[in-house]
């Protein structure tokens, strides 16, 4: 144990040598890796927070089920009853003809002078179910909807079918892009740092082969290098992280309309700690492989 | 008594068996570069363990060949080597570093790392065992002090004279009390006077246990030291002439 963490200290003031002795292309790869994960990561913080808009909406995801004007107030309640009991449905409230008309006068303000001329109320009675959590989706709230339309006495079914599909449709596309960016700057990335840890593997040819003389097994060769691309990955997602932090907190607030338009009024939120631990991992991991492919080329030749 | 102590635990370690083995056995070796050109022809030779052996010769008679074959760092083309009871040739590339772990090498052109001090230069050989911290420092410390180094520890290689970046090779060959000492040509850029002082270093070597083998060209040496010398010439052994009076 004694003799690993001696090896294991030896190894890191090593990388750490490598590190000040190309200081240029060793800044290099960690700004690469961090430009990659800060676009990765805004991307991902977009998407986890438009997910978030339907996690914290998904209460107010309701079908509504518009009821037959011939049902009385007691067959009203039966129904309402009834509807308690379909798969799916969480609570159900049942909104009577007079109930709709004030939500609709409370609704519209001033333009509530326009019903005045009304001899009577056009609005229909109407059970608001909400969903249990499970189904809380599009496909949730069209199965509900399904099931409440069969029951006799409801003469229609409302949900935000349409619009949660249409939400969902964006959250994959910006999944999507994120996704493809993502990768094709992560191979960017992977390259930059394997050719740097290439050119230190060959700017310290010397130093190898005396270590190689006097009994370095090829692990004990190679694990600077591998820590040398592990750090430099860290780094990386350090800086983004911090990058990103900081175009959470000074530029967001001025992109309040945009924001109002994906998100709905959600205060947008930043990543969680488990979330930033895993950007900053991301980057050590790319770091590291990108290490790996390196000394694993140059050992072949 | 500690070094002796210290390669018996490492010749455990290793496996190796029957100590009372030869160092170095060489059976029917030779090498060749390239067709028709030997760098060695059939050498039989055997290096006993605690033996002072002077390989002598023109330039390019083998004496650089044949110190590499046997730390590993080439195979020959024919011929089998055993050094320490392993058989050098057929180690894979795991077994090659536990061996030369066991054996000092001083090279000609000294192989010493520029931008490292020479404190850390000698710890090489000790961090890649994995020595802990403090028991590297304490041994570079000692054997710096004792090759008369301990004021340059701080330094680094181009600032040292060819005498004493010889001196940092020895020590970085010895720190790690090894069972076989090489010195390919270890004087030959040095004055006489500063030569017969690194060859007393390395004879000190042999009278702690060490099997020392010193590639030289330098006749007056050889003569001085009186220990067996073996005279390579175009690859083939031409003489083999034991220490007079048996000595080791």
């Amino acid at each position: 144990m004694t003799r690993l963490l001696a090896r294991a200290a030896t190894w890191v003031r090593s990388a750490l040598r490598g590190f000040a002795a190309s200081p240029l292309t060793s800044s290099v790869a960690v700004v690469t890796i961090a430009v990659t994960l800060i676009l990765v990561g805004a991307f991902a913080l977009l998407v986890a927070n438009m997910e978030s808009v339907l996690v914290r909406f998904g209460d107010a995801l309701r079908v509504t089920a518009f009821l037959d004007d011939s049902l009385d107030a007691d067959a009203q309640r039966a129904l309402a009853s009834q509807a308690t009991r379909v798969e799916g449905v969480e609570s159900v409230i049942l909104v009577s003809r007079e109930e709709a008309l004030a939500r609709f006068r409370r609704g519209v303000g001033r333009g509530a002078a326009l019903l005045e001329g009304l001899s009577e109320n056009p609005l229909p009675a109407s059970l608001e179910l909400s969903l249990s959590p499970s189904l809380r989706s599009a496909a949730g709230l069209a199965q509900v909807a399904e099931r409440v339309a069969k029951l006799p006495g409801v003469s229609d079914v409302a949900s935000g079918r349409d619009w949660v599909e249409g939400y969902l449709r964006g959250v994959a596309l910006v999944r999507g892009v994120g996704t493809g960016l993502g990768l094709i700057l992560a191979l960017a990335s992977l390259l930059i740092i394997a050719n740097t840890i290439r050119l230190a593997v060959l700017s310290r040819r010397d130093e190898l082969e005396i270590l190689s003389l006097v009994g370095a097994s090829r692990s004990f060769v190679a694990a600077p290098f591998l820590i040398e691309g592990w750090i430099q990955g860290a780094l990386g997602g350090a800086f983004a992280l911090a990058a990103l932090y900081a175009i959470f907190r000074l530029v967001l607030p001025g992109l309040e309309f945009g924001l109002e338009m994906v998100l709905g009024g959600v205060a947008p939120r930043f990543f969680e700690w488990r979330e930033c631990l895993s950007l900053v991992a991301a980057g050590s991991a790319l770091g590291l492989f990108g290490a790996a492919v390196a000394v694993a080329s140059e050992a072949r030749s | 008594m500690t070094t002796r102590l210290a390669r018996a635990a490492r010749s455990a370690e290793s496996g190796e068996v029957g100590s009372g083995q030869p160092a170095v056995r060489l059976y029917h070796v030779s090498k060749s570069y390239s067709a028709g050109h030997f760098a060695l022809r059939d050498v039989n030779l055997e290096f006993a363990r605690g033996e002072f052996v002077f390989l002598t010769g023109p330039s390019g008679a083998g004496k650089t060949t044949l110190m590499r074959l046997i730390f590993a760092a080439e195979r020959p083309s024919e011929g089998q080597i055993l050094v320490l009871g392993r058989n050098a040739p057929r180690l894979g590339p795991r077994a090659v570093p536990p061996l030369r772990r066991r054996i000092g090498v001083v090279f000609q052109d000294f192989k010493l790392l520029p931008r490292r001090t020479v404190e850390e230069n000698v710890a090489v050989a000790l961090e890649v065992v994995g020595a802990p911290r403090r028991e590297v420092k304490a041994k570079v410390f000692a054997v710096l002090k004792q090759l008369g180094l301990q004021h340059r520890r701080f330094h680094h290689p181009p600032s040292l004279s060819g005498g004493e970046q010889q001196r940092v090779a020895i020590a970085r060959a010895l720190v790690n009390e090894p069972d076989i000492l090489l010195a390919d040509e270890p004087t030959g850029n040095l004055d006489h006077e500063l030569a017969l002082e690194i060859m007393d270093l390395i004879a000190g070597a042999a009278t702690r246990g060490t099997t020392v083998v010193v590639a030289t060209h330098d006749q007056a040496i050889v003569e001085r030291y009186g220990k067996r010398c073996v005279r390579l010439e175009d690859g083939r052994v031409v003489e083999d002439r034991p220490a007079p009076g048996g000595a080791p």
